[in-house]
């Protein structure tokens, strides 16, 4: 009985000083680098909320002026990462709640933005954006990865938010409609209220 | 030796039965602020039924203050949340939050049909009061963005709240409800009125 229990004790103490870590995820291929570009905005709410407004005003203008951000403003994040150095993420803080209050007027006076205007704030919010994710880089993280992920997520997400806010503006009935871009002019103000005493906060600090 | 098992087992029943989840980093940053922000309109009354009764008043009035308070209100509270954040004093900023509660409240018992300029006019001064109470939270929360998110979606869901409650005006029987339930807001303002001015403990 005694020689079973020291022959058990023994195999699992093997057992366990033998045990690797469980890698189910390709981290150790070095391709790590690029699920963090490609998460690490999605955990910052300046981000969700930034690419989102950004996704909506141009959701609200159609696809026709809408399409120029899926090139512009992956660009603008990959633009942004090297001025990391230059404006650290709480240097931005200002800039984000001066962009949140600017797209969220736009939205809620529902204005008809012209396609360069809109490729300009595009360009600008995924600069700042872009500056703000690369200033939590560490010196070990392999940038090119990184900013590929980034860019991907960036991609990503104004293509599907601009492509739901144009789907959930087009309905048949004119009622609907209306109450669809209400909804929409809503949030908007809600971005622009949340955008104003962000700056307020930004300067009173 | 059955007994002992059966003790041993109501034990440990009952001390599974009493566990409560360890809250090591409660009210911490941004689910701490969100939580806040989104819990700090529902959790004051007075501020709860003068948001609702906003909503309400808006159905009342029809288009267009039905569609341009919910757009506009969010805006304005937060020009009040600016005032907090600066540290701006109000005069008598929990005297103007509990009037809000009866004025909105009469105005919804009442039926009062204001010209829009005149009843955005009225809203808009409550907004910053109630606003301002908000924003001077603002510096204090765990994370700042997320308060304001939290707290402007829950001021944006209770107008919207409002709103659906005033759709019951197409309805005789709705209308009667309504009012009973706008001279309840008044009543309630009344009661924060008279603690805001000492008269009740």
């Amino acid at each position: 009985m005694r020689s079973h229990l020291a022959r058990a004790l023994t195999a699992a103490a093997l057992l366990l000083t033998g045990a690797n870590a469980a890698e189910a995820h390709i981290v150790a291929a070095r391709l790590g680098d690029f699920y963090m570009g490609a998460s690490h905005p999605l955990t910052d709410l300046q981000d969700v909320l930034l690419w989102t407004a950004t996704g909506l005003l141009a959701g609200t203008l159609g696809a026709a002026r809408g399409r120029w951000l899926i090139l512009v403003f992956p660009l603008g994040l990959l633009a942004g990462l090297p001025f990391a150095s230059l404006f650290g993420a709480a240097a931005t803080q200002l800039a984000d709640a001066t962009m949140m209050l600017a797209i969220g007027m736009l939205l809620a006076a529902a204005a008809q933005v012209p396609t360069f205007v809109l490729c300009a704030i595009a360009f600008a919010v995924a600069v700042i954006r872009g500056a703000a994710n690369g200033a939590e880089l560490g010196p070990e993280t392999d940038r090119l990865l990184f900013a590929a992920g980034l860019a991907c997520a960036g991609y990503t997400v104004i293509t599907l938010t601009m492509a739901l806010t144009a789907v959930f503006r087009q309905t048949t009935s004119d009622n609907s409609a209306s109450w669809r871009a209400i909804a929409v002019r809503a949030l908007g103000g809600w971005i622009a209220a949340i955008g104003l005493m962000m700056a307020s906060l930004a300067l009173a600090t | 030796m059955n007994l002992h098992i059966s003790r041993a087992l109501t034990t440990a029943i009952a001390a599974i039965a009493l566990t409560q989840p360890a809250l090591a980093h409660e009210q911490a940053g941004v689910a701490g602020g969100l939580a806040s922000g989104l819990l700090h309109p529902v959790t004051g009354i007075d501020h709860l039924i003068a948001m609702v009764a906003v909503g309400i008043w808006g159905a009342q009035l029809g288009a267009p203050a039905i569609w341009i308070l919910p757009i506009t209100f969010p805006l304005v509270m937060a020009v009040g949340g600016v005032l907090g954040v600066l540290h701006v004093p109000l005069p008598m900023p929990e005297l103007m939050i509990a009037i809000s509660a009866v004025i909105l409240g009469v105005a919804v018992a009442a039926r009062l049909r204001l010209p829009f300029a005149a009843a955005a006019a009225i809203v808009a001064i409550f907004a910053i009061f109630h606003g301002h109470a908000h924003g001077a939270e603002l510096p204090r929360a765990a994370n700042a963005l997320a308060y304001g998110v939290g707290f402007v979606t829950a001021t944006g869901l209770l107008h919207l709240c409002g709103i659906m409650i005033g759709t019951l005006t197409r309805w005789p029987a709705g209308e009667r409800i309504i009012q009973g339930l706008g001279a309840g807001i008044a009543g309630i303002g009344c009661y924060f009125l008279a603690q805001g001015l000492g008269a009740v403990a």
